[in-house]
């Protein structure tokens, strides 16, 4: 592991919603690893539980879910000491020492994940001086430090304005600065880019990218938007309804996909660099959360589906040291599945 | 002529630059007043669309990019008249050849052209009524125009639905029990119902995950095949325009800066904002990450009240110089139906789309 050392393992995660209707299984047994100084891209289409397993790395699931089973273990430091997230209270003090400390997180929508009643730096002192105990004002140095360094113009004045005042791009990086404010670990952006226009959209991966470099933190990012992964992910895990599908480093994902919906999903995204061809979308649509279809989930729209996938759950099959699927194709390849996967099987 | 004898339709009959174009909007402004106090006094204006001209040839499918606020929604709600123009010119070529003026038209005079002339929204969940049937949404453009009745209607509305892909026999569920992918279904057979000529998309796949995506964008082609269609397709996602647009029109803080083929703007542009948003557009492919350098646009779009003298574009622009500070630039023509709106637009050697 030398440099990059595992930072968070997450085990047989399974978080449910206990609704009127019967349980949605959002996440139903996702395993991820996270090292410290790379970023792993989890993607997915809506309703595919990406977020809701982030959440859970949080401790923030919404009612009426919960984590049912699983670990979410994370190492914080070199010294081998581990803490089980799943296994806290969610409102508990120990968690909170972790939340917005350890891991912390950016959300899709600028416009609502800041209080409109507090100014922006307000609301990143308020962080610091939870978490450090510093001064007021020497966490308002900090917060203008942090604003600039996030690329903010006029930094001292902003640090004063209410977040109306400010464009969408502007108060994504104040979110950036407000999740940096206590050097996390680990950093998760769910979806920080997709309400943004193009050319903001590469301003702020960029600068996600250039914080990196400098605090060597664990970047887990959530996204729909494959061309997005290509830029700057190093591993990537596919999910598809609750599970994940497909577990790659990311050249390994768009030139050599092994998981027949990776391969759809790449299919049908139209290209910028290459000729106009018709579209190969995936047929159907994502099922009913209520009415998963038995056996391999993906099996009513694989192209390469076979009579067992309609029964046989597929589970993890190693093809190489970091190449993870979650395919009978390739389970029956090998005449049976690799033991040295990790926990994966149920 | 369809239209009516009104005291406008005396003057000198209207002529397109060519017989192929369906539309041609012509200094098109579309000014939204600023008003302020109480008795709403007008501080200003927000000019959305500022002289916008470019044209859609029959058959074709023209792409209006551009970031959010550089006005490209607004000039699709002109050309299907949601908007009335502050001035300028949309001529519109009738199916018996006539050309009429949409912009000067008023009240009752713009219904007949309504069924020609649609469109697609971009949310599929707020563009449908949730208290309508999907027979009541489909048919309603043919219930208010007296176009069709009782089983004509009926059919055509069961024809339709089967030709977006879904199944006749839902035509009397409510929107709520479609997906989001199915409900821009109906949306389209809806904007298909009254046999138009031209369909104005407003981001119409962009609220849509991938694979769903996919589907409706090759229904859409599919459909302007055996419909004899002619999109406008409206969208801030590059590589969906690059997939299913002939033409391009990129637009920045309500005016044009460049029009070219579809292959052009992406492999050769002619204006640096074009150059830029090319460059920020993420390539689906890991390999291609160092290709080329990024460019990073630096501050905020303009203020579209409050807009930078000369090229709106100068303060984020690279080569900008003194002439770009002091002069507006015209869209000038570089021969090969490329427009551009750049001083400089001929000396400059840009950078087009980092292929793989």
């Amino acid at each position: 592991m030398a440099d990059n050392r595992v930072l968070l393992e997450v085990r047989d995660l399974k978080v449910h919603f206990f609704t009127d209707e019967g349980v949605v299984k959002a996440v139903d047994g996702v395993d991820l690893t996270i090292e410290s100084g790379k970023t792993l891209c989890l993607v997915g289409e809506s309703g595919c539980g990406k977020s809701v397993a982030c959440r859970a790395f949080l401790g923030i699931v919404q009612r009426p879910g919960r984590i049912v089973s699983g670990e979410i273990l994370f190492h914080p430091d070199g010294n081998g000491a581990t803490i089980d997230i799943a296994a806290m209270d969610p409102k508990g003090a120990e968690i909170r020492q972790i939340r917005g400390r350890e891991i912390s997180m950016i959300f899709q929508e600028p416009m609502t994940s800041l209080s409109p009643m507090y100014t922006v730096g307000n609301q990143i002192i308020e962080n610091i001086v939870l978490h450090t105990r510093d001064s007021k004002e020497i966490a308002r140095e900090r917060t203008i430090q942090l604003l600039d360094q996030v690329g903010i113009p006029r930094p001292d004045r902003l640090v004063d304005e209410y977040p109306f005042r400010l464009s969408g791009g502007m108060r994504q990086r104040a979110m950036i600065a407000m999740a940096l404010s206590c050097n996390p670990t680990m950093l998760i952006a769910d979806e920080p880019t997709t309400a943004l226009d193009v050319t903001t959209q590469a301003q702020i991966i960029d600068l996600i990218l250039d914080l990196q470099h400098e605090y060597g933190m664990a970047v887990l990012f959530i996204t729909h938007d494959l061309g997005v992964v290509a830029e700057l992910a190093d591993d990537v895990a596919v999910m598809y309804l609750g599970k994940v599908v497909e577990r790659a480093p990311v050249d390994t994902i768009f030139n050599d996909p092994k998981h027949p919906y990776t391969q759809s999903l790449l299919r049908s995204i139209p290209k910028i660099a290459m000729r106009r061809e018709e579209l190969d979308p995936i047929k159907g649509m994502v099922p009913n959360p209520f009415r998963r279809p038995d056996g391999c989930t993906f099996h009513p729209r694989c192209p390469k589906a076979m009579e067992v996938c309609r029964h046989v759950v597929p589970s993890v099959t190693q093809l190489d040291p970091n190449h993870l699927v979650r395919c009978l194709l390739y389970e029956s390849q090998e005449g049976r599945p690799d033991e040295s996967a990790p926990a994966g099987r149920n | 002529m369809v239209a009516t004898h009104t005291t406008q339709q005396v003057a000198p009959e209207l002529t397109m630059r060519s017989d192929d174009h369906l539309l041609e909007v012509n200094h098109l402004k579309m000014y939204f007043p600023i008003t302020q106090g109480l008795f709403s006094r007008v501080v200003g204006y927000t000019k959305a669309a500022d002289d916008v001209n470019f044209y859609i040839r029959k058959g074709e499918t023209l792409g209006l990019v551009g970031e959010s606020g550089c006005g490209k929604t607004t000039v699709g709600r002109c050309i299907v008249r949601a908007y009335e123009p502050t001035s300028g010119e949309i001529l519109y070529r009738d199916p018996d050849g006539g050309v009429t003026d949409l912009a000067a038209l008023e009240g009752k005079e713009i219904q007949p052209y309504r069924k020609d002339i649609r469109m697609i929204f971009q949310d599929p969940y707020s563009s449908l009524n949730p208290r309508m049937t999907v027979f009541q949404v489909i048919s309603e453009a043919l219930r208010v125009n007296n176009l069709a009745s009782g089983s004509e209607m009926r059919d055509r509305v069961e024809y339709l639905l089967q030709r977006v892909g879904l199944r006749p026999e839902y035509i009397q569920r409510y929107p709520h029990a479609f997906s989001g992918g199915e409900r821009q279904r109906i949306g389209i057979a809806r904007s298909l119902v009254t046999n138009p000529k031209l369909v104005v998309c407003d981001e119409a796949v962009s609220g849509l995950d991938v694979s769903i995506r996919a589907q409706i964008l090759n229904l859409l082609e599919e459909l302007q095949d055996d419909f004899d269609l002619t999109y406008l397709f409206i969208s801030h996602d590059l590589s969906v325009i690059r997939h299913i647009c002939d033409r391009v029109v990129v637009m920045y803080v309500g005016k044009i800066v460049e029009v070219a083929s579809g292959l052009d703007v992406y492999v050769d542009p002619k204006h640096p904002y074009t150059e830029a948003l090319m460059s920020s557009v993420p390539v689906s492919n890991p390999r291609a990450r160092d290709k080329g350098t990024r460019i990073l646009l630096e501050g905020e779009v303009a203020d579209p009240s409050n807009p930078p003298s000369g090229c709106y574009f100068h303060p984020r622009c690279r080569y900008a110089q003194q002439l770009c500070r002091e002069q507006a630039p015209p869209l000038k023509d570089l021969g090969n139906e490329h427009y551009s709106a750049c001083h400089f637009a001929e000396e400059l050697s840009l950078a087009g789309v980092r292929m793989v």
